[in-house]
């Protein structure tokens, strides 16, 4: 099979980007892979791309460049196919618009995977007859706004399939969105083995690791340690990232007294390497659409102990066996399951053993053969006219649906104002 | 449009078939990468791969026999300043190996790493991934005549250096406390026996403002903690005490700027930098990051002081 994915950008350092190069890598060993990058950022991507994957882009932004496109008239017109429901509207131009649909209209692949909502509308939209299309939800359906909720409800009809990276997620795609014919599947991302060993569980550091954003909830995690610390005063916590909550922590940690024991790390990469000095990792997110931390950590032979938050945790931790699972913000239990844990070493090397062995299953070559064996399945079926035809029309009825509620509810508002 | 290949395996790839006999020379290595790991007496173990010009894996055995891992100390010449570690093949394996001796002295500075080819031009070595779990919980050696760590790092042009520090007799900072204007301090002190007449100096940083001297307890028990270090070390050699010592603030006010911290084990001693330096943390500037006390001086005025790492890791005080 020749397998094109499209990215927004494959140049950057977000999760999407690892995530896309550890399944198109795998997938190379089988298949002709591409990964398409809208635009083009930098000389050389920040992850590499992996052997065998071709990797090219759309737009150039370098400044430096000759082919430098983002001074474009047309890149300063808006865009009308990228939907401004999605998040990276604003950096979306009718030059995209275009470059994206030649792209799409002239494929010789097989199979296109979108990235993002926004991307899987171009897919829905704008790939010739004949591949099949598949669009990937990398964050959740839950945390979308009704705006971005109307607008896929309008294209997905046109796509063949939608995964999710939870089962959750893709339950609540089945319940929301009526998206008949279209396949609709969970495939977890993916997290290579380590280059490292993994760890003994001899260390004395908790570690957690992601940005220091709201959602992550790493007040309630310091919070949580300051009983720790009172109880296991040569244990200590460090935390890796970058955010705009440092300076909250920061003044967090100063007042709980907690600058011998909590340490704001800055962020470091490869993260393999903290994990393995590492014994505990500490997961308290209010909100984690997988949990590709939880994965990581569980890889490097740690425990995690994680709230049982939606959507991806309580999917990757079995609560007992390979990590704990604890109520989402309650302080009182994460501090309880990492004493739990710190006090007892027979079974915290327990379940790092069991988190070692059970976090093999997403591996890139064990999900690459879920995403091969959904992918043959959707070629070997490509829907015919009567799929894509009714598609077109659904997603005309959802669209004619919608805009009539968008116009009474702006009526309401028009009527509030 | 711009396409191109951009095929960087770091694993992975399958080894090329060897050179025949009479077969055109090895082809050029463009770029090596070192993995370093760090071991638990001290040393730095060094596997280096080699890459072509379109970044696929050269095999090992395409290096000269003479290849080495150079290590050089920035802005310093003379013996001292180049440390020469051989690569070693091993077994069909597709990496060099070198290591950096736990016993080698290693002068205190940042060491840029090469490797030798034995050519004119010496290849500056790429980072890997830095294994330095052995140093996570404190690193204390206790065969060794001096203190410090050598820890990998990748600098900001992307290269691998060695920060090194190397310090006998030493005096490494622990838990810090501030309260009710007073910086109460806990470590270790290694190399020299303290006595009563133990203390420690602040003194100001380029001013002629007197030091401030308070005295310094040792531990008569063993030190609460991660700095826990035993009495002392085998044969009484390398002693190691906990100590305490507390320094009250306002005694700063004198003078507003920085304050290095010394500390002198006895009276007829030469006085040492306190630092931190025994761990796997390369700048502890801000990571060991600590909350600025309001200190009240005789007219009333309140002046924010803040203990805190310097680059080098060294225990200062600023009083602004």
């Amino acid at each position: 099979m020749h397998i094109s994915f499209l990215i927004f950008s494959a140049y950057g350092m977000g999760g999407t980007v690892r995530t896309t190069f550890n399944l198109a890598q795998a997938l190379a060993e089988q298949h002709e892979v591409e990964v398409v990058s809208v635009f083009r950022y930098r000389d050389k991507p920040f992850f590499e791309p992996g052997n065998g994957v071709r990797l090219r882009s759309l737009v150039d932004m370098r400044r430096h460049r000759p082919g430098y496109q983002g001074d474009d008239p047309e890149h300063a017109l808006p865009a009308t196919v990228f939907p401004a429901a999605d998040g990276n509207y604003k950096q979306h131009s009718a030059l995209t618009d275009r470059l994206i649909g030649e792209h799409l209209a002239t494929t010789e692949a097989d199979v296109v995977i979108g990235t993002r909502p926004g991307l899987n509308v171009h897919v829905a939209r704008q790939t010739r007859r004949g591949p099949v299309r598949l669009g990937q939800e990398h964050l959740t359906l839950a945390t979308h706004s009704a705006r971005l909720k109307r607008v896929l409800r309008s294209n997905y009809p046109r796509l063949d399939a939608v995964t999710t990276v939870t089962e959750a997620d893709a339950r609540d795609y089945r319940k929301h969105m009526w998206l008949p014919g279209v396949h609709v599947q969970s495939l977890p991302n993916s997290v290579p083995e380590p280059a490292v060993s993994p760890a003994d569980g001899s260390g004395k550091w908790v570690v957690a690791a992601g940005r220091l954003a709201p959602a992550k909830r790493y007040d309630v995690l310091v919070r949580a340690f300051a009983e720790v610390v009172s109880e296991r005063p040569d244990w200590g916590l460090r935390i890796y990232g970058h955010g705009r909550e440092e300076g909250k922590l920061r003044k967090l940690i100063d007042e709980l007294g907690l600058y011998n024991h909590v340490f704001l790390m800055g962020s470091a990469n490869p993260i393999e390497a903290e994990w393995v000095k590492g014994a505990i990792c500490a997961v308290t997110s209010s909100l984690e659409s997988f949990g590709m931390t939880i994965v990581e950590a569980m890889r490097c032979g740690l425990p995690v102990v994680a709230t049982d938050c939606p959507h991806g945790p309580k999917e990757i931790i079995r609560d007992g066996e390979d990590g704990l699972l604890v109520p989402t913000g309650d302080v009182r239990a994460i501090s309880g399951a990492l004493l739990r844990l710190i006090d007892d070493e027979g079974l915290r090397t327990r379940m790092g053993k069991a988190a070692l062995t059970a976090s093999a299953r997403f591996d890139p070559a064990e999900v690459a053969a879920r995403y091969e064996e959904l992918l043959t399945s959707l070629v070997n079926h490509r829907p015919g006219a009567v799929h894509r035809a009714r598609g077109n029309l659904l997603g005309g009825a959802y669209a004619a649906k919608d805009r009539i509620r968008q116009g009474v509810s702006h009526a309401l508002e028009g009527a509030r104002s | 449009m711009i396409q191109e290949h951009l095929g960087t395996p770091p694993r992975a790839v399958p080894a090329p078939a060897p050179h025949r006999a009479g077969a055109p020379a090895a082809r050029r290595i463009d770029h090596a990468r070192a993995d370093c790991t760090a071991d638990s007496r001290g040393g730095l173990a060094f596997a280096v791969r080699l890459f072509d010009e379109t970044a696929a894996d050269v095999p090992a055995h395409e290096a000269p026999e003479s290849a080495a891992v150079l290590l050089r100390l920035r802005q310093q010449h003379g013996p001292d300043a180049t440390v020469r570690l051989p690569l070693a093949r091993a077994e069909a394996g597709e990496t060099l190996h070198a290591t950096l001796a736990g016993t080698a002295l290693l002068r205190e500075g940042r060491w840029d790493a090469h490797l030798d080819l034995g050519d004119e031009e010496l290849l500056r070595l790429l980072p890997g991934m830095n294994d330095l779990r052995s140093l996570a919980a404190g690193a204390t050696f206790p065969a060794h005549a001096w203190l410090g760590v050598r820890i990998p790092y990748t600098t900001k042009h992307g290269n691998l250096s060695v920060r090194a520090w190397l310090r006998r007799p030493h005096a490494e900072a622990g838990a810090l406390h501030l309260a009710d204007g007073v910086m109460e301090l806990h470590g270790t002190f290694h190399g020299v026996r303290l006595d009563t007449t133990a203390h420690l100096e602040a003194r100001p940083r380029d001013a002629a403002a007197a030091p401030v001297r308070v005295p310094v307890r040792p531990d008569t028990e063993e030190h609460p903690g991660q700095a826990t270090a035993p009495d002392d070390g085998p044969e009484g050699r390398h002693p190691v005490r906990g100590f305490t010592t507390e320094l009250p603030l306002d005694a700063l006010l004198s003078f507003g700027g920085v304050w290095d911290l010394w500390l002198r084990p006895a009276e007829n001693e030469e006085p040492v930098r306190v630092a931190r330096i025994l761990d796997d943390v390369l700048n502890k500037k801000r990571v060991f990051s600590y909350p600025a006390q309001q200190v009240t001086d005789g007219d009333g005025t309140a002046h924010p002081v803040r203990p805190y790492y310097t680059v080098n890791n060294n225990l200062s005080v600023e009083v602004g």
